[in-house]
């Protein structure tokens, strides 16, 4: 393990790469951490700390509930964090696997397949996840399925593009001729030479999902209250912006900083191809 | 003993609104271990000929008629799960460019071993790593440990062509279809490879359909030989006697082309 990291490393030295490394690795290690430890319980009020400044007890201040700003943004990086990694992870599964399918066989079915495909594209993702979870209702797991479903076309349409390309290349025709079946050949043959163009896909998709989540919770359509969410408390924030600006500040700054690592990242992985 | 007979092969292309012919009754057979020469300028069909033997024939594109019996079956007419089951263990095919035939983010080793893990699921890893380092032993690469490890990228063109052939040979075939083999390599690697493969032919007793539009080649290394022109064959025979007394016009001129280079 140590020694990968090592690697990747050496492989990746310039600035991007590690300044986006250590910031996603700080958020990761405050989403982990607030699954179980927050330094006060998110949703405990106090009617005393009501927009309390931040100081040496509450580092963040405290909301208009007199809850704590550090506590809630914790729990909040966490829901979006995991709404968003599980967000990507299907849009790009699913999305690999339409994409996939259309890209190695073609013909009718790609063409039927990509036309669906074409039509939820024409639809801005943020309004199709909100006709979803109109649909569905709202809730975490309800908002991971509505952006999943809306971040799959444009999964579908890289992988497709890159799977058409590879499969008329001779070494897919010397696989075939070794007998090896369909899914072999899409999924050994062709997956690993396909995977920068979907690891830098997946890490814009990640960085889309957590401006979709947050933008969705301030929209109150999200994570439902008590439960923290980034999005919903810059939404509440907005009212005391004047009174307690650092409310919106810390929780703005913790988003901004999410997606700036995984922009960074990105950024750094592909400064080296 | 037969292993392949063509029977009347027609293919046709069905991209426009008449059927275009490209390859017109086509019928020859091949012995067990016989080398057998297939030549003919671009566009004679060769190529294709040979794919519809292998069974890379995109099916619904064009329509193919007659008889490819190999081991007793119809490449034209059995489905493709029968079909892959005699690709890459009864036959294999070697392509004209190394450099793309290989795929880039495989180890050489793993597609070396590819048949072996596709056909021979009972055999073990490390058995199957023997296999694959004795082959890359046999096609004469130095240090075939290293080969195993590395990566297509790392390899010279040459050294390419022996993995492929390696890749081709692990699981013992008895037809090796060789689509102008050498065509991508320098005249000196050229010759490395053609005696290769007569030395496998010998040793392991492998029959080797060999395309080429190089007729020197043809006449260095194939017994029997078959000259194609616009789809049909033209003449056919012993390499010799083709070479040394043509009968048809088309081959008098192609024998008179052939340029005087000896290795």
């Amino acid at each position: 393990m140590i020694k990968t990291v090592k690697k990747l490393f050496e492989k990746y030295k310039g600035f991007n790469f590690c300044a986006g490394l250590i910031i996603t690795a700080v958020i990761f290690l405050i989403a982990v951490t607030g699954i179980f430890y927050t330094p006060y319980p998110s949703t405990a009020m106090n009617a005393a700390l009501k927009n309390a400044a931040p100081g040496a007890a509450h580092i963040f201040g405290c909301d208009n509930y007199g809850r704590d700003i550090f506590s809630r943004v914790m729990e909040g990086i966490k829901n979006t964090f995991f709404i968003s990694f599980f967000t990507v992870l299907l849009g790009s599964v699913a999305g690999m696997i339409l994409g996939a399918v259309c890209g190695y066989y073609g013909g009718k079915l790609d063409n039927i397949l990509m036309r669906l495909n074409d039509a939820l594209f024409a639809f801005p993702s943020i309004l199709l996840a909100m006709v979803i979870i109109a649909l569905v209702g709202p809730g975490a797991f309800n908002v991971v399925l509505a952006l999943g479903i809306a971040f799959i076309p444009s999964f579908a349409r890289i992988v497709r593009a890159e799977f058409k390309k590879q499969a008329s290349l001779d070494y897919i025709a010397g696989a075939k001729l070794m007998g090896a079946g369909d899914i072999r050949i899409m999924f050994v043959h062709i997956l690993p030479n396909i995977l920068p163009v979907l690891i830098s896909s997946v890490m814009i998709g990640f960085n889309n999902a957590v401006l979709a989540e947050a933008g969705l919770s301030f929209l109150g359509i999200g994570v439902q209250p008590p439960e923290a969410s980034l999005g919903r408390m810059l939404s509440e924030a907005q009212a005391f912006l004047f009174t307690a600006p650092w409310y919106a500040v810390f929780t703005g700054l913790s988003i901004a900083l999410m997606v700036l690592g995984f922009a960074l990242l990105s950024e750094g992985i592909s400064e080296k191809k | 003993m037969k292993i392949l007979s063509v029977k009347d092969l027609t293919i046709e292309f069905h991209d426009h609104k008449l059927p275009e012919r490209a390859v017109e009754k086509v019928s020859f057979d091949m012995d067990e271990g016989e080398v057998l020469g297939l030549v003919g300028e671009s566009g004679s069909g060769k190529s294709l000929t040979a794919m519809a033997i292998a069974g890379l024939l995109p099916r619904k594109r064009l329509n193919a008629f007659g008889e490819i019996i190999f081991e007793g079956k119809d490449m034209l007419k059995i489905p493709r799960s029968e079909l892959r089951e005699l690709q890459g263990d009864e036959l294999s095919v070697i392509f004209q460019e190394p450099m793309t035939a290989l795929n880039p983010t495989m180890r050489i080793g793993k597609q070396v071993e590819e048949p072996l893990f596709i056909h021979h699921k009972e055999l073990s890893d490390a058995e199957r790593k023997a296999k694959a380092l004795d082959w890359l032993e046999k096609v004469e690469l130095h240090d075939p440990e290293r080969v195993y490890h590395s990566y297509p990228h790392e390899l010279s063109g040459g050294m390419r062509q022996r993995v492929m052939i390696a890749s081709a040979m692990v699981s013992d075939p008895k037809l090796l279809i060789a689509d102008e083999p050498t065509t991508a390599l320098d005249v000196t690697v050229q010759a490395q490879i053609i005696k290769l493969l007569l030395r496998l032919n010998l040793k392991q007793k492998v029959a080797i359909l060999f395309i080429s539009h190089d007729l020197s080649l043809v006449k260095q290394i194939s017994e029997n030989v078959i000259v194609m022109q616009n789809g049909s064959i033209v003449e056919k025979g012993k390499t010799k006697d083709v070479f040394d007394s043509p009968v048809e016009e088309y081959t008098k001129k192609l024998v008179a082309a052939i340029p005087e280079v000896r290795f």
